[in-house]
């Protein structure tokens, strides 16, 4: 279970430019919880997530894991735990090295500055199988260097470096976003398929609002640095995008505008 | 006397590959542009000497100055990562300090090591008792050859490992690896701290060899390390790591054949190299620019020195 307890964040803090991303946001995540996240540009999603990988500190309130208070714990510590997808397929993997040393190093987290050889017979069976699993023929390409690759096959590269030691915590930031639309449900597919075969409780941000509804079983949309609408359950099986904007509208007396938006 | 050239360029060109190795591990696996090891060589220099002279064994002399490089590595490292100081300026703060521990350590701006023992002369003993025929003369080369062979494949062993993995990464994208548990403050520092050891093991080596150390001889070394590591590359393109380590040994041995062709041929006089090597070094850094204007395949020069 994961606790964000009223945390703040606010950026360039005492200057002209003072932006308050977080706004005393409270969400607790139950284990195997699936959550999509939407709300508009600015909404303070992408903050939220590295709020929780700790890429940077927040200003105030607590983040609790297991019962752990991690809030002061370094970024490369909670990755002992945590798997991250990023929305620039740049950014998960590292380009001049190849596709297995690059599993090598999701495999051998979180010890990964240890001595040990990076790769050797038994490893590149372990990993030709996970590549087996995405219908991107990778599993021939081991030592291709990962900069020849497709934004889908290393979003899908990353995707797998992120899950290979179950995660308690898996961050998605719109991880799609950048692909185009045959290959980001292909990747989405991969997605479902990770998360639910290995129960990983997941956080996925994403600008596709049908996405949003029938992934996942529960959603919330934020604004303005907090979360305006949490469902769940039977409510969120039958909502609409329709009912969902509407929802919205009520709530906060305004438009969802969001031009990146999709709306199907 | 061409082939005396080429076996004293030869000989030159390992000793200070090594040093190249190290600026590899820096600029470009790190991507790091560590100025360290204009003080780093020299320190390296001054530890062996001033040991080998005050009676202490040559090895031991050596291992020490490779120490005392590598904490060299360590404080420009530190002075980076933890103080937040700029990569180049760590190492300008560094090397520009270690100038005044050089001259303390030694004592005087110069050791000779004439007629002190070196590590070539106890090989050249050694090997007098397995092959009394050995012409000592060889001893050097001998030496270099299988000195610098070894540091090589222990240097591309390392970036085989699961730590050399980590380093190659840190320089290659952060964020990544960060986000895959490893601290790269720490990976930063593990790859300073090795590569400043082999440059003053390079240097340490250097001084034997050529039967001196000076606090001077520093000057340039970043300018000869990274030309060694360009014309490396650029000739043997730098597919894995096998090949690109390869191609440094390379480049350090081309680049001391032809400044010795220049000065044997009396292009230029002694005092001119450092010109002549910084021109060298501009035009490498500018030629993959020129070939992708003429739309000519290049091989990844991208990325000295602009982190
Ligand atoms: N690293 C940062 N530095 C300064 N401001 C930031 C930073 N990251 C986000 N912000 C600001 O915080 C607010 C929320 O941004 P973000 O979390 O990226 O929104 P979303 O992901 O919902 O589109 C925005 O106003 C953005 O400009
Ligand atoms: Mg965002």
């Amino acid at each position: 279970m994961v606790i964000l307890d009223h945390i703040q964040k606010i950026f360039h803090q005492d200057t002209p430019n003072e932006n308050q991303a977080l706004n005393n946001l409270s969400l607790k995540i139950e284990d195997g919880d699936f959550i999509t996240v939407i709300g508009s540009n600015g909404a303070g999603k992408s903050t939220m997530l590295n709020a929780m990988a700790g890429v940077f500190p927040i200003n105030k309130g607590k983040i609790v894991l297991d019962g752990k208070d991690i809030t002061n714990l370094a970024e490369h510590k909670r990755a002992a735990f945590i798997g991250r997808v990023f929305q620039d397929p740049m950014l998960g993997t590292s380009p001049s090295m190849t596709i297995e040393e690059n599993l090598s190093m999701a495999y051998a987290r979180p010890r990964n500055m240890s001595l040990h050889w990076g790769l050797d017979f038994y490893r590149r069976k372990i990993f030709k199988d996970y590549l087996k699993d995405i219908p991107l023929g990778l599993e021939n390409r081991l030592s291709t260097k990962v900069k020849l690759l497709s934004g889908g096959q290393r979003q899908s590269l990353t995707l797998i470096m992120a899950t290979m030691k179950k995660p308690k915590l898996l961050l998605l930031d719109e991880h799609t976003a950048a692909l185009d639309p045959k290959t980001a449900i292909l990747v989405n597919n991969l997605t479902q398929k990770i998360v639910y075969k290995n129960k990983i409780t997941t956080i996925m941000v994403t600008h596709n609002l049908e996405h949003a509804i029938k992934m996942g079983n529960r959603l919330i949309m934020m604004h303005k640095g907090n979360i305006v609408m949490d469902i769940k359950g039977e409510e969120k099986s039958t909502m609409t995008i329709p009912r969902l904007l509407n929802k919205f509208e009520q709530l906060q007396g305004e438009k969802f505008v969001d031009d990146r938006v999709m709306l199907a | 006397m061409l082939q005396n050239l080429f076996l004293k360029s030869l000989e030159q060109g390992l000793a200070f590959g090594i040093m190249a190795l190290g600026v590899y591990i820096t600029f470009k696996i790190l991507k790091f542009s560590d100025l360290t090891v204009d003080g780093s060589f020299p320190l390296g220099a001054a530890v062996a000497a001033s040991l080998i002279v005050s009676g202490h064994s040559p090895f031991f002399a050596t291992l020490v100055a490779l120490f005392a490089g590598a904490s060299a590595g360590f404080i420009t490292g530190f002075l980076n990562t933890k103080a937040g100081i700029s990569d180049l300026l760590s190492g300008i703060l560094t090397m520009t300090s270690l100038y005044s521990i050089n001259l303390r350590i030694m004592g005087r701006p110069n050791t000779p090591l004439l007629n002190q023992p070196t590590v070539y002369a106890i090989i050249d003993d050694f090997s007098k008792k397995v092959w009394p025929l050995f012409p000592s003369k060889h001893v050097y080369l001998l030496f270099f050859i299988i000195f610098a062979l070894f540091i090589k494949v222990f240097l591309d062993a390392f970036l085989k490992t699961q730590m050399g993995f980590a380093l190659r990464a840190t320089g290659d994208n952060p964020q990544m690896i960060r986000s895959q548990g490893v601290n790269t403050d720490l990976a930063k520092i593990v790859g300073l701290v090795i590569s400043n050891g082999l440059v003053a093991l390079s240097g340490a080596l250097v001084a034997q060899y050529q039967g001196f150390a000076d606090v001077g001889m520093g000057v340039g070394t970043i300018v000869a390390g990274l030309a060694s590591v360009i014309i490396g590359e650029s000739l043997l393109g730098g597919r894995t790591v096998f090949v690109s380590t390869l191609g440094v040994l390379f480049g350090s041995f081309l680049y001391r054949f032809s400044i010795s062709l220049v000065l044997s041929f009396r292009l230029a006089q002694a005092s001119d190299l450092k010109l002549f090597t910084a021109i060298v070094v501009i035009i490498a850094l500018t030629a993959p620019r020129f070939r992708q204007s003429l739309k000519l395949p290049t091989k990844g020069c991208e990325s000295y020195g602009n982190s």
